[in-house]
């Protein structure tokens, strides 16, 4: 149905290879679960021109390594995200499922803000095809780019690199 | 608890159809010839109805993303997920039919929302993700069904361009899809323990609720139905739409055990019939009654009604 065969044309980063780069007048979009993306963004979003976040499975972050037990951590991480996302929709959309999302919060104080800059879009619909010049997503739209990053998770979809 | 429902439908493979069957704006040339065959007089016409169109999607959207969050299991959630977006991209690509026969304002801005979608947009923001599974669950299809059977239909009846005739090709075929998973998880919901289904239906009955569907629903559908009767769509239309509910519903072996299929089925049946008492005493006054509320007083919507766009590309 959707004539997406060509690949992407842009720069596209996978894994690690995002790291030392700088993205100095280039728009990037960042393909990565929320334990993923917390490590790549508040990095690029430094440099590059825009940012969109395409992170469609969230995770607990906690600003400072508390030694804490699982059934503390979460509280912990649920009251940093409520004190520092304002917007509710974002909020809504950086808060785990609690009954599927098994992954222990990851120490990180910098991804929050990094979302809420102004030249930082934090997208949740589901990434389906890159192709030629930017990705595509489920609500319907093209989104295009100058370059992808492909988190590690991502970096192993066949769907988006066949 | 599952697994005999689950043996009979694979929601798995109806997942991967999904991801298959992507499609996008960007697929569509909005400036093909056409849109001259909408006539000033279609236009003033179908202006309204197109706008209430484009913020059922979008509010359907965000019943999506509610289910999501109580979705059975992992595969429904994930398959909630896509709905949620693929509503979106239903509303944004009526608003850029809208656009392509000059229905918006010169900054393209959708239009503005009715008090009733207001209110809607209010509960949901409200009490969306606190809602019982059962109760969106079957929610959900009747809206489905009413859009797909009634009001799609009625539009492709009025307008002739190709362009808006391709678009529904493609939101119809989502459609289809969307009413096969909501009736496959209403058996999944309906084959559940009893004490469930009763827990789930008293909390129905909590009075935010009660009053939440009676002061939103009752008004939002009334109006909608009144307008396209107005409009022109017979009335035998949203029956057929309504009597689809119901023979799907009871074509499952379970969905019936669900107290809130036989209440939604009951007030389906009522909505239709303009000689019931229904209209006369709840719904004529409701949408009268909620017309004198100031938008003002429902405050700021949270921030997923701006997200329309008719912009196919976005750099
Ligand atoms: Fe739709
Ligand atoms: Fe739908």
């Amino acid at each position: 149905m959707t004539a997406t065969t060509t690949r992407y044309d842009g720069e596209l980063l996978r894994g690690a290879q995002w790291r030392g780069r700088a993205f100095t007048g280039l728009s990037v979009a960042v393909i990565a679960p929320g334990r993923e993306a917390a490590v790549i963004v508040p990095e690029v979003v430094r440099t590059a021109r825009a940012v969109k976040v395409f992170q469609e499975e969230p995770d607990w972050l906690l600003p400072l390594p508390l030694p804490l037990p699982r059934a503390l951590a979460v509280p912990a991480a649920r009251l940093s995200l409520r004190l520092r996302v304002r917007d509710p929709w974002t909020r809504r959309r950086l808060t785990p499922d609690a009954r599927f999302n098994r992954h222990r919060p990851r120490v990180d104080g910098r991804y929050y803000a990094a979302l809420q800059e102004p030249h930082c879009t934090l997208i949740s619909w589901p990434v389906y095809a890159l192709v030629p010049g930017g990705l595509r997503s489920a609500e319907g739209i093209e989104h295009r780019v100058d370059c992808i990053i492909l988190g590690t998770t991502a970096a192993h979809r066949e769907d988006l690199l066949a | 608890m599952t697994t005999a429902t689950e043996a009979t439908y694979d929601f798995d493979a109806m997942l991967q159809t999904i991801k298959d069957k992507q499609w996008s704006l960007a697929d569509i040339d909005w400036d093909a010839p056409g849109a001259e065959l909408v006539t000033d007089e279609v236009r003033a016409k179908m202006k309204p109805f197109m706008a209430d169109l484009v913020w059922i999607e979008h509010v359907g959207a965000r019943g999506f993303a509610s289910l999501a969050k109580k979705a059975p299991t992992p595969t429904i959630k994930r398959i909630y997920e896509y709905f949620h977006a693929e509503e979106q991209k239903h509303a944004n690509a009526e608003l850029a039919l809208m656009k392509r026969w000059g229905m918006l304002d010169e900054d393209g801005n959708p239009p503005e929302p009715n008090i009733n979608v207001k209110l809607a947009i209010k509960v949901l923001d409200d009490f969306g993700d606190t809602l019982p599974l059962t109760g969106l669950a079957t929610l959900i299809p009747l809206l489905e069904c009413a859009l797909d059977g009634a009001l799609v239909k009625f539009l492709l009846d009025e307008v002739h361009d190709p362009v808006c005739h391709e678009v529904f090709r493609h939101i119809n075929s989502d459609e289809a899809r969307h009413i096969t998973v909501d009736f496959q998880v209403l058996e999944l919901i309906g084959a559940g323990p009893l004490h469930k289904l009763l827990i789930e239906s008293l909390a129905l009955l909590s009075p935010q609720v009660v009053i939440g569907l009676i002061v939103v629903f009752t008004p939002l559908i009334n109006k909608m139905r009144d307008n396209i009767v107005a409009m022109g769509l017979p009335e035998q239309k949203l029956y057929n739409a309504v009597k689809r509910f119901a023979t799907i519903g009871s074509r499952g072996a379970h969905t019936s055990r669900i107290p809130a299929y036989h209440v939604l089925k009951a007030q389906a049946a009522m909505i239709i019939d303009r000689s019931s008492p229904y209209h006369r005493l709840l719904a004529d006054p409701m949408v009268k009654l909620t017309s004198f509320v100031p938008a003002k007083v429902l405050g700021r919507p949270q921030a997923w009604v701006d997200e329309l766009t008719h912009e196919p590309v976005a750099s």
